[in-house]
C-alpha cells in the first residue's frame, strides 16, 4: 500500500506544470464554493437570527386559532398563569406579551391594511432587538400620549412623519368596529420593506383600553437560553395549558426553517456544481497520463502487478492530487471566511435591493466542520467517479506494450 | 525437466482478414542454465515466441510449459501472479518506473511478492552491487545512462528469483561498451548462480556470447545449435 501511494503521489509530480494548472483549478474552484456556501450560510443565519431575534422569539404562544383567523376575540386564556410559569422556568430568559389585530391605518393622503401590535415597550426592549430598527423620533417608552411607531415605507406612502397624527380603526373583542388616533413619535426600518409597509406598534395598555373592557393579550414571545430546548418548553407548556397553541420558531416560520434545510442542501449542490467541472478537468489530466504511461503501465502488469494494484495506483494518484487541491483551497477559504466573519462583507452597494427583499447588506459567511466534512465527501465522492474511467483503461492495458519497440 | 517448453507452438495474427503466420509450429526446450540466444531477421517471430514464453501473448494453437506448468490456459489475473514468482523480464527499452530510484526500481517486485522488509533491503543491495551499480543505487532512471538503466533492469529481473529470464533486444540500445558489461554481468550470473537466460536479438557480440542458438525464419525455426563460448571479461 505504502509502494502504491508512492508511485501515485511521484507521479503526480512528474509533470509539475500540468499538475499544477490542475491544482490551481482545484484550488480556485474550492476556494470560490467554500466561500460562497460560507456566504449564503451567513445571509441564512443573518435572517434567522434577526427573525428571531427582532420579532419571532424561540417560541411563541397563542389561541390555538388566532394565527389563521387574526380576530381580536382569539386571545390567549390563563394569561396571568402562563406568565407565572414562564416566570418561575429556569430555560426561559425573557418574555412578553403582545395584544395584535388587524386594522386600517388612515391619513390625510390615503387608507392602508396594516397589523397593529401593542407591545410593552419595556419587556419587547428585553425580549427582542426591534427597538434597535427605529432610525427616527422616540420608541414607545417616549411621554407622548397615544404613541406610534410606524415603517418608513408607510411614512414614504402616507407622506407622514413624527408628530402626525394617523387614524387606527379595528374591530373590538365584541366585534365591534372602533377606532383611535395615534401620534407618530417614531418610524423604524426593518430589514424587511413589506414588514415596514404592513406592521405598526403601538403602547399595548393603550391598544387593549380601545378593544376591550378586560386585558387581552394574542401572542407571548419567549426567549430562551438555547435555541434547542424550544421543543421542549412547547411541549411543556401545550401539556401544562389548555386552549393555547405554544409553537417554537420553526413550526411558527416554515420559510425560516426551510431556509435552514437549505443551507445544508446548497452545500452539497454548489459543491457538486464545482466538482463537475473540476471532474473532466481530473479525467483529461489522469487520461493523458495514462496515455504517457502506456508502457510503463505494461510493464507493471508483464512484470507481475496485479490489475487491483494497477487500478488502486491510478485512483490513489488522482484522489490525491484532487486532495491536496482541496487541502489548499479549504485552506484558503478557512481564511477568508474566518477573516469575513469578523469584518463582514459589506455590499453597500445592493443595500437597496437588499431591503426590498428582507435581507441586511452586511454578510458574515460561516460554515460549519461538519459543512466542511460534508464538502469534502462530496469532492472524493465526485473524484473517485472521474478516476474510474482511467483506472479502467490502466487494467485494460495490454502488457505487450511494455515490448513494444516504439 | 525443462524450465521453458513450448509444443507446437503457432501464432497467426488478423485469422480472418489477411492471416500473419507469425510463429509456425514451434518447438522447443530450454533447460535450467542455459544461455540461450534466439535470433533471425525482423519479423522472424524472435520477439513473439518470446511474448509467449512470458505469457504476455497467446498461442492460436500450441502450447507453452513452465516449470512442468502449462500457462497457455491460465486466467489473466493467475498468470500475472505467476510471472511475479516465476518469469524475469528485461525490455529493450529498459522501462524501469522512472518516479523510483534504481534500488526502489529493484525492491519493488520484491514487495509485490510481499517479502520482509530487511530481506528486501538486502537483496535489492547485493543485486545492486553485484550489476555494479552500489554507488548509484539512490539514481533515478533519468540520472542513469541506457547500460546502468539496463543493469537496473537485470538487477531487477533477478531480484524476484524467476525460473528463468527473458531478455527481448537488451543491447538494441547501448552503445558497445555498455552492451559488453551488459553480456558480462548476464553470462557471470548464468555461470555463477545458474540463471537461466533466453534473449532475443540481432546482436552478433550477443550471440557469440550465447552457448545455444536458435535461429528463426518466417516464424519457424531453422537452426537450433550449441556452440562453445570462451568466457571474457570486457571492460
Amino acid at each position: 500500500m505504502k509502494t502504491l501511494l508512492t508511485i501515485a503521489w511521484r507521479n503526480i509530480w512528474r509533470h509539475p506544470a500540468r499538475s499544477g494548472v490542475l491544482l490551481a483549478a482545484i484550488v480556485a474552484g474550492l476556494w470560490a464554493g467554500v466561500v460562497t456556501v460560507g456566504i449564503i450560510n451567513g445571509l441564512l443565519q443573518q435572517r434567522i437570527d434577526y427573525m428571531i431575534e427582532s420579532e419571532i422569539t424561540h417560541a411563541q404562544i397563542h389561541h390555538p386559532e388566532f394565527l389563521a383567523e387574526g380576530y381580536s376575540w382569539l386571545h390567549i386564556p390563563h394569561h396571568d398563569e402562563i406568565i407565572n410559569w414562564l416566570e418561575n422556568d429556569s430555560r426561559v430568559v425573557n418574555y412578553t406579551s403582545r395584544t395584535i389585530t388587524d386594522g386600517m391605518l388612515q391619513s390625510p393622503v390615503k387608507t392602508s391594511g396594516v397589523r397593529i401590535r401593542g407591545i410593552d415597550a419595556e419587556t419587547e426592549r428585553q425580549t427582542t432587538t426591534f427597538h434597535e430598527n427605529l432610525i427616527e423620533g422616540e420608541y414607545l417608552d417616549s411621554d407622548v400620549p397615544s404613541a406610534i411607531i410606524i415603517g418608513a415605507e408607510l411614512a414614504a406612502e402616507h407622506n407622514m412623519e413624527t408628530g402626525n397624527r394617523v387614524v387606527l380603526t379595528f374591530e373590538d373583542i365584541n366585534n365591534e368596529l372602533t377606532s383611535g388616533s395615534f401620534h407618530i413619535v417614531g418610524i423604524f426600518r426593518s430589514a424587511s420593506v413589506e414588514y415596514d409597509r404592513r406592521n405598526v406598534f403601538v403602547r399595548s395598555d393603550e391598544f387593549i383600553e380601545l378593544l376591550g373592557d378586560q386585558p387581552v393579550f394574542h401572542e407571548i414571545g419567549i426567549m430562551l437560553g438555547h435555541e434547542e430546548q424550544a421543543g421542549e418548553v412547547t411541549a411543556d407548556l401545550n401539556s401544562r395549558f389548555a386552549g393555547i397553541t405554544a409553537q417554537t420558531w420553526r413550526q411558527l416560520s416554515p420559510e425560516l426553517s426551510m431556509l435552514v434545510e437549505l443551507g445544508g442542501v446548497m452545500v452539497i449542490i454548489i459543491t457538486m456544481i464545482i466538482m463537475a467541472a473540476l471532474a473532466f478537468g481530473i479525467l483529461n489530466t489522469m487520461l493523458m497520463a495514462l496515455f504517457e504511461r502506456m508502457r510503463e503501465i505494461g510493464m507493471l502488469i508483464s512484470i507481475g502487478m496485479s490489475k487491483i494494484r494497477v487500478f488502486s495506483t491510478i485512483m490513489f494518484e488522482s484522489v490525491m492530487l484532487t486532495l491536496t487541491g482541496t487541502v489548499a483551497g479549504f485552506v484558503l477559504a478557512w481564511g477568508t471566511i474566518r477573516y469575513l466573519s469578523g469584518s463582514g462583507l459589506n455590499l453597500e452597494m445592493f443595500a437597496d435591493g437588499a431591503a426590498q427583499l428582507g435581507w441586511d447588506h452586511v454578510i458574515y459567511p460561516e460554515l460549519t466542520p461538519g459543512e466542511y466534512v460534508i464538502i469534502l465527501s462530496v469532492v472524493i465522492l465526485i473524484t473517485l467517479m472521474a478516476s474510474v474511467y482511467p483506472a479502467i483503461k490502466g487494467i485494460r492495458i495490454n502488457p505487450l506494450e511494455a515490448a513494444k519497440n516504439t | 525437466m525443462a524450465i521453458v517448453q513450448t509444443k507446437n507452438l503457432s501464432k497467426v495474427y488478423n485469422p480472418d482478414t489477411v492471416p500473419v503466420h507469425a510463429l509456425r509450429d514451434v518447438s522447443i526446450s530450454i533447460e535450467k542454465g542455459e544461455f540461450t540466444s534466439i535470433v533471425g531477421p525482423s519479423g522472424s517471430g524472435k520477439t513473439t515466441l518470446l511474448n509467449m514464453l512470458g505469457g504476455l501473448d497467446k498461442p492460436s494453437s500450441g502450447s507453452v510449459w513452465v516449470n512442468g506448468k502449462e500457462i497457455t490456459s491460465m486466467k489473466e489475473s493467475d498468470l500475472i501472479d505467476f510471472r511475479l514468482y516465476n518469469i524475469g523480464f528485461v525490455f529493450q527499452h529498459y522501462n524501469l518506473i522512472p518516479v523510483f530510484t534504481a534500488h526502489e526500481n529493484v525492491s519493488f517486485i520484491m514487495l509485490l511478492q510481499n517479502r520482509s522488509k530487511k530481506e528486501i533491503k538486502e537483496r535489492a543491495d547485493e543485486l545492486l552491487e553485484e550489476v555494479g551499480l552500489g554507488d548509484r543505487k539512490n539514481a533515478r532512471p533519468v540520472e542513469m545512462s541506457g547500460g546502468q538503466q539496463q543493469r537496473v533492469a537485470v538487477a531487477r529481473a533477478l531480484a524476484s528469483e524467476p525460473k528463468f529470464i527473458l531478455a527481448d533486444e537488451p543491447t538494441a540500445n547501448l552503445d558497445s561498451t555498455s552492451a559488453m558489461n551488459l553480456l558480462d554481468i548476464m553470462s557471470r550470473m548464468n555461470r555463477e548462480q545458474n540463471v537461466t537466460f533466453v534473449f532475443s536479438t540481432h546482436d552478433q557480440r550477443v550471440i557469440d556470447r550465447a552457448r545455444r542458438v536458435i535461429t528463426m525464419v518466417d516464424g519457424a525455426i531453422h537452426k537450433d545449435e550449441y556452440q562453445n563460448v570462451e568466457e571474457t571479461k570486457t571492460g
